[in-house]
């Protein structure tokens, strides 16, 4: 092994130790499961029970519209 | 993302209600430069600006921290914050002397206010906490 090499390795040997090792470096939990549960959430849809919620807000506005100061007063 | 979770979570319940004051400021600036001046306005701001951001921000970092999500849907906790926010709303309308809001007032809006927070928080609080890696 030439002059070269034995620095190379030494220097080698050096930064794999400055290194932390790759286990400390794992992680404490399991993120799959966490990804699995976000996976299986079904998109959020607008359904016919948003829909009729969302009609009787605005008739009851419509036939009392001093509700709607009151309304903006909560938002 | 990773780290400062009640942080997002309170900054993700407070976006909504800060972009509608802004809108409900532009109507009254409107009414103001029509003619249409509101009289008490600016004690009638002060729940809406103060009070109603700062607790729809406490509300979703209390649906985070406890882990909420895999008891109750966002829409339904959302729509239980009426139930504190309009006894709180009458209250300080009462104690300012604000007239537009009386007890009966509160009791028909309750479920109007109810069902507008439960979309509100199923569609957008619920897509914020998303973005932010929040529940």
């Amino acid at each position: 092994m030439s002059v070269h090499e034995q620095e190379l390795d030494s220097l080698r040997r050096e930064l794999k130790d400055a290194l932390p090792r790759w286990r400390e470096m794992e992680l404490e939990t399991d993120l799959w499961p966490r990804m699995l549960r976000r996976m299986e959430v079904p998109p959020a849809r607008f359904g016919w029970l948003e829909s009729v919620l969302l009609a009787l807000a605005a008739a009851l506005i419509v036939v009392f519209p001093e509700l709607l100061p009151v309304m903006l007063y909560h938002l | 993302m990773k780290g400062n979770l009640f942080l997002r979570a309170y900054m993700a319940g407070v976006l909504l209600p800060t972009w509608i004051l802004l809108l409900v400021l532009g109507a009254v600036v409107i009414a103001h430069l029509t003619g249409h001046s509101l009289p008490r306005l600016q004690s009638a701001i002060v729940f809406p600006m103060a009070v109603v951001p700062n607790v729809w921000g406490l509300w979703n970092l209390l649906y985070a921290s406890m882990h909420l999500s895999e008891r109750v849907s966002i829409g339904v906790f959302g729509a239980l914050l009426p139930l504190a926010l309009v006894p709180a709303g009458v209250g300080l309308a009462a104690s300012l002397g604000l007239d537009f809001y009386s007890v009966r007032h509160a009791v028909v809006v309750l479920p109007v206010l109810m069902v507008v927070y439960y979309l509100a928080w199923k569609y957008a609080v619920a897509y914020f906490n998303r973005v932010v890696g929040v529940a």
